[in-house]
């Protein structure tokens, strides 16, 4: 994973931890060691065990540089990573069955912009859409500004509606993460908008 | 790498020292924090999924570890997956830190992750135990790493696991009810002494480990993560922050955490802790022994054995009269000995807040009032 300018232990270690809190805490933004954090997530998760989709070249390129690159249609990959919103329809990805719902995809986006605080973010109407969460991991309930269209949040939030079976999220920009795994229930507000 | 220089005596008068004298050729070469990168993002992959759906099992590969499978493999594996060289950690085995098989985990991790460990609760980042959780709160800096001799709550009730996986999956729980309205018939409360019956988010039914009935409620809405990881059933699951986790009981039946009438700790003189019962009927009374298990040497007694000593203690006032071998003393051996020198010191002395529910007797109305 040097090829993505990461070190293989220390960098995915790292990532993990960040991710570990990011999940068990849904809708917090952490700090993960590297950027970009699609590339350190990926590295952290992806091996010849899982199934992967990515529209990434450099990422395809150096997964399989280590013989940890198996190529899946997003429909039957483990973890399917995106850019921005995806050319295919996240409500379609693998939710796992009821016997082992493990077996859902995790699901990437690398997006332009995450705010802990969206109501504070008045420069930033870049389509950054305020999700709101309750659930296992959240005390009350908990805001998170995601860089995706409201609709795109709005699919995951169905792919994640028939619980324990579904996909779970992991969103990424720059060295932020955020994750948000299907025991959330999240709502989706309207993008914020520039006043 | 051949281990023929081994000193042909070792001490025995302390776990550490002894531990200290043999040698420690050939870790060189392992990869850091002994797994290889592979079985450590099987394992982090599995612990994600786990926090993704809690309470249900996930399964994951269990490598060969340096010990047997039972003897903590799986906490091990997770812990591993988890430690990095600038975490601290803590092992704890039945609420001993010092106990043979706490210390060489202590040891493994230290030699290959380069962790910092300690025995204080407060300084721990990342926490392996086997059968209690601390009586001192935990934070959301924590993750507390469980070990797990049986994974599924259902054995007890269906002993195939394909029968058992059908019934997580649709929630079919009937048959663990049925246990417990037995057990009422039978005892007149529900009488499970570890593993107790829980529901994880109003979803899956989970196995807590054989943590006491005590420890239980301290899963309910706690801060800190929990990783429950299996090595011989090869099996993680997961309890996250802040979620609900409720053990079973009827409406006319509550659940009920260990009662101790009239017992303080021998050492520290605590009465709101989960207290270990100790014989030791065979040695002349005095206080010459009373600290045995406390101080390190070696944790033979108090507060490791599984049943709490009671066995040993019943065949002895079956022919002996009256309570005079017999005498409690704090399972957590590493908060009692902080109790000793300040007797007062509440469990969440180490956060801003107060009265933190923390399990039984943390709450000033558990502190006023009776058990519930």
């Amino acid at each position: 994973m040097r090829a993505l300018g990461l070190d293989p232990v220390h960098d995915t270690r790292e990532t993990f931890r960040a991710l570990c809190d990011a999940t068990s805490r849904p809708a917090t933004v952490r700090r993960l060691p590297v950027a970009p954090g699609d590339h350190a997530v990926a590295a952290t998760l992806v091996d010849h065990e899982v199934t992967t989709h990515t529209p990434d070249d450099d990422l395809r390129e150096a997964l399989a540089a280590q013989g940890r690159y198996e190529a899946a249609e997003p429909t039957d990959a483990d973890i399917v990573h995106a850019r921005g919103v995806p050319p295919w329809d996240v409500r379609d990805l693998e939710r796992g069955s009821l016997v082992e719902p493990s077996e859902g995809a995790t699901v990437l986006y690398r997006v332009e912009s995450l705010e802990s605080d969206p109501e504070d973010e008045d420069e930033d109407g870049d389509g950054l859409s305020t999700v709101t969460v309750s659930g296992p991991g959240v005390p009350e309930t908990r805001t998170v500004g995601i860089g995706l269209p409201a609709a795109e949040l709005e699919a995951i939030a169905d792919a994640q509606s028939t619980a324990p079976r579904g996909v779970d999220a992991i969103f990424t920009a720059g060295d932020r993460v955020v994750a948000i795994p299907r025991s959330a229930s999240m709502s989706v507000e309207a993008e914020v908008e520039v006043v | 790498m051949t281990e023929t220089d081994r000193p042909e005596t070792t001490p025995t008068d302390a776990v550490d020292s002894a531990l200290e004298s043999l040698s420690d050729d050939g870790l060189e070469g392992y990869n850091y924090a002994y797994l290889d990168e592979h079985t450590k993002r099987e394992v982090r992959r599995s612990i994600l999924k786990a926090i993704a759906v809690p309470g249900h099992q996930v399964p994951y590969a269990s490598r060969p570890m340096p010990l047997a499978r039972g003897w903590g493999t799986g906490g091990i594996q997770a812990s591993l997956s988890i430690l990095g060289p600038e975490d601290t950690f803590k092992v704890i085995d039945q609420g001993a830190d010092e106990s043979v098989n706490a210390a060489n985990i202590r040891r493994l991790a230290t030699e290959t992750a380069g962790v910092e460990t300690t025995t204080d609760t407060t300084d721990a980042d990342v926490i392996q135990t086997r059968h209690r959780i601390p009586e001192e709160v935990v934070t959301d800096d924590q993750i507390l790493v469980l070990q797990v001799p049986i994974t599924d709550a259902l054995r007890t009730v269906d002993s195939s696991d394909a029968a058992n996986r059908r019934r997580h999956a649709h929630k079919n729980y009937g048959k663990m009810w049925v246990h417990l309205y037995e057990n009422v018939v039978e005892w007149g409360e529900i009488n499970i002494a570890a593993r107790y019956p829980t529901m994880v988010a109003g979803r899956y039914l989970m196995d807590p480990s054989p943590i006491p009935r005590w420890d239980v409620p301290k899963l309910d809405d706690a801060d800190a993560l929990f990783v429950f990881a299996a090595g011989r059933e090869a099996r993680i699951y997961a309890v996250p922050p802040h979620t609900a986790v409720e053990p079973l009981a009827f409406e006319d039946r509550s659940f009920q955490v260990e009662r101790f009438p009239d017992q303080a700790c021998d050492v520290c003189g605590s009465t709101d802790t989960y207290l270990t019962e100790v014989d030791d009927a065979s040695e002349s009374a005095g206080s010459t022994g009373s600290r045995g298990g406390i101080d390190g040497s070696g944790g033979s007694r108090g507060g490791i054995d599984d049943d709490g000593g009671s066995d040993a203690a019943e065949t002895e006032t079956g022919s002996d009269a009256g309570d005079d071998g017999r005498r409690y003393v704090c399972n957590d051996t590493s908060f009692c000995h902080k109790r000793r020198s300040n007797p007062d010191l509440p469990r969440d002395h180490h956060l801003d807040r107060d009265d933190v529910d923390w399990g039984p007797g943390t709450t000033a109305a558990d502190r006023g009032g009776e058990s519930t």
